[in-house]
């Protein structure tokens, strides 16, 4: 557990920016979906939004710590396609 | 015995035999997990074209459900049950089906309709009468519990002048989306000695634009699912969140292992994965949640 605390902190304190851009886009993406609940197309409109968001961070992010190889895009596009799948059989199924 | 733990570390932890990932992590794996999002996604919805099911819509709200829960707080709050009613029943479901046909949500119709006005059209007399909406939720529970967030839902649950409750749940398009509308019509029977109507009316809201009307045929009156149906939908939900569940905690497993190891590797950062699928996991609860009025 100390190992992973010490992770924790060396990559929040390495990266402070990218993670607080990515917190402050998870918390406006459940903001949206709380304002817009029962709008199912707005809902998967906000998904969609959150999902490419969350792409794009990754690419980004890995420029940034210089460690970006096709490899690592491909595993945040499938991470994020996976889950926009299955949250679109609850929103429009 | 030690197979099955060979499989679970291989699956869970990084060491040299999985190439310090993780196995459920690695691309080949990650991308049957889209193949199963996308088998989930289209394949049941093909499945249930061709058996005649519409899939359009995904709700686990019953009557019976709705009825049981509105009565569970009524007695929590020491007040008498209140006693199914058909014609309630047919008020809310008329109530329903002209927001459907005329393209609102609202208690009171583009056209001037009111609540009151289905309910005596069904034949009820009324001497106290008053009605909830909710749409798009996923479960019964989640509209009462929403209805009994809201201070002007929760006075009409439990106000001590309602004898009797109808429930309609009906499918269909509003505004271009498919949705699914409950209707709680709550009334207390007009005695022949007392001539004095007195509609408890909700909160009022200014009828929205009309939009032209659309078929009738749109209309799906949700409790003819089938129970073969009403599995599908549940196994989708519950597959949905088993799987991320545990991508939650191979990911855990993942970087931590990773990091007693002090393994260095070419991957997507396993911090970001986790703070996303956090979020994703409150989104799903969010999303089981629809709109009142």
């Amino acid at each position: 557990m100390k190992h992973l605390m010490i992770y924790i902190k060396k990559e929040f304190g390495k990266s402070i920016f990218d993670y607080l851009l990515l917190i402050t886009a998870g918390v406006l993406f459940l903001i949206s979906l709380n304002i817009f609940k029962g709008e199912r197309l707005l809902e998967f409109v906000i998904l969609f939004i959150f999902i490419s968001f969350y792409i794009l961070w990754g690419i980004y992010h890995h420029i940034i710590d210089d460690s970006l190889h096709l490899k690592v895009v491909v595993e945040y596009m499938l991470i994020a396609f996976t889950v926009m799948f299955l949250l679109k059989i609850i929103i429009l199924p | 015995m030690n197979s099955l733990k060979n499989i679970l570390q291989n699956l869970f932890i990084p060491h040299e035999g999985n190439n310090y990932r993780a196995k459920s992590l690695q691309l080949d794996f990650l991308t049957y997990y889209l193949i199963f999002a996308l088998f989930l996604t289209f394949g049941f919805k093909i499945v249930g074209n061709k058996s005649g099911e519409v899939l359009g819509y995904a709700t686990d709200i019953t009557i019976d459900k709705l009825y049981q829960l509105t009565n569970g707080v009524r007695q929590q709050n020491q007040l008498p049950t209140l006693t199914f009613n058909g014609q309630l029943a047919t008020a809310a479901q008329k109530k329903a089906s002209d927001m459907f046909a005329k393209n609102y949500w609202s208690h009171y119709g583009p056209d001037g309709t009111t609540p009151w006005d289905f309910i005596l059209s069904s034949g009820y007399q009324y001497e106290f009468a008053g009605e909830n909406l909710a749409k798009n939720f996923l479960f019964s529970q989640g509209v009462i519990d929403a209805w009994m967030a809201s201070s002007s839902h929760k006075e009409n649950i439990l106000r001590k002048d309602y004898t009797e409750v109808g429930f309609a749940i009906v499918n269909g398009v509003l505004n271009g989306e498919e949705t699914t509308l409950v209707v709680e019509m709550f009334g207390r029977p007009l005695l022949a000695s007392e001539p004095e109507i007195r509609p408890i009316a909700v909160k009022a809201e200014s009828p929205s634009e009309t939009k032209p009307a659309i078929s009738e045929k749109s209309v799906i009156i949700a409790q003819n699912s089938t129970p073969q149906y009403n599995k599908i939908r549940q196994f989708s939900f519950n597959s949905s969140f088993v799987f991320l569940t545990f991508l939650l905690l191979a990911f855990v497993m993942d970087l931590y292992f990773a990091n007693r190891l002090h393994v260095v590797r070419i991957n997507g950062k396993n911090l970001a994965h986790l703070i996303f699928i956090g979020f994703i996991f409150v989104g799903i609860f969010l999303l089981t949640k629809g709109a009142i009025l």
